[in-house]
């Protein structure tokens, strides 16, 4: 066999691509993915912008109380330092109601729907 | 619609724009995130990878390529790493020769002479991992040599190395399996294409 037509066999064989599949839906899952990612960073980022200004604005406002009445400032400081695992467990409450209202839900809720639907597993 | 305008589709927030892109770029992922991995099952979520990649860099493309060789350059670089995670990277080029043509029996492979071109495609993925990226790169992709200098960082004389060596391994192995009636097989089957 001559050494050219060796070479033209291989130089075809070289030009089929490898025997791997992707979904037909492929695109669309990859679309539904990106966009959800961005969705659950936009969620996160939202929530965590929402605890800091809770937060920051309780400060502010007991600093602001600290300067026009001191007392009751004091007071209310007082009765949180008296019964701090109450406080800390309600904080803890409320926050993972925001959390689960701005993160959790929507992503489970994404996922519940992605089940729903149903993974495509036909192949092009 | 051009890359030009789909990457300014995508960036002003088109998702449809983004499906359009991965339905144009997502055999070329394939094919060498899969001659890169050669795993099915890893496949799917290697490529989902690479298009998420994409998604968050693409205000970073500066257009100074084409839109094609810097996702094969994110898909390289996606299926090095996943290799490396893996442990599955051997990077080393010492006694490639010896390996590849020890290892290979032809027989094992379940040959048939009619069907010389998926026998050259077991062979590549039996190749070392640099030969295989740059035969895909070079031959099914079409890159210029510069362009696979791009993506994969080697340079142009290794990638041409690579080319030489890769194909004179291949060589080495068909010389001892294509006798002169497969040949002629072969023959038919290129003239029908």
């Amino acid at each position: 066999m001559k050494n050219e037509e060796l070479d033209l066999i291989i130089e075809n064989g070289l030009k089929v691509g490898p025997d791997f599949h992707l979904p037909v839906d492929f695109a669309l899952k990859t679309s539904g993915k990106v966009g959800r990612s961005i969705q659950w960073k936009n969620d996160l980022l939202e929530y965590l912008s929402l605890t800091g200004l809770i937060l920051a604005l309780f400060i502010a406002s007991v600093g602001m109380y600290y300067y026009i009445d001191k007392s009751l400032a004091l007071r209310l400081l007082s009765i949180i330092s008296q019964n701090p695992l109450f406080f800390i467990l309600a904080f803890l409450l409320l926050n993972f109601i925001l959390f689960a209202d701005k993160v959790l839900l929507p992503l489970l809720f994404n996922k519940w729907n992605r089940v729903k639907i149903g993974d495509s597993k036909e192949y092009f | 619609m051009d890359d030009n305008e789909l990457i300014e589709q995508i960036l002003n927030g088109n998702s449809n724009a983004f499906t359009f892109l991965v339905n144009r770029y997502q055999k070329l992922v394939l094919h060498i995130s899969g001659r890169l991995i050669q795993r099915q099952e890893e496949l799917e979520d290697v490529c989902q990878e690479v298009f998420l990649k994409v998604y968050q860099n693409l205000g970073k493309y500066r257009k100074e390529c084409k839109l094609s060789t810097w996702i094969a350059t994110i898909a390289y670089n996606t299926g090095i790493n996943h290799l490396r995670k893996f442990k599955k990277l051997d990077i080393s080029d010492s006694d490639t020769q010896e390996i590849f043509l020890k290892t290979v029996d032809p027989d094992t492979i379940g040959y048939e002479q009619t069907d010389l071109h998926r026998y050259i495609r077991e062979l590549i993925m039996l190749l070392p991992v640099q030969y295989r990226t740059v035969i895909t790169l070079y031959h099914l992709e079409e890159f210029s040599y510069q362009e696979i200098e791009q993506i994969t960082g080697m340079p142009e004389g290794t990638v041409k190395n690579y080319l030489f060596r890769a194909k004179a391994l291949l060589k080495e192995k068909l010389k001892f399996v294509v006798d002169a009636n497969s040949l002629k097989v072969v023959k038919e089957i290129t003239n029908e294409k």
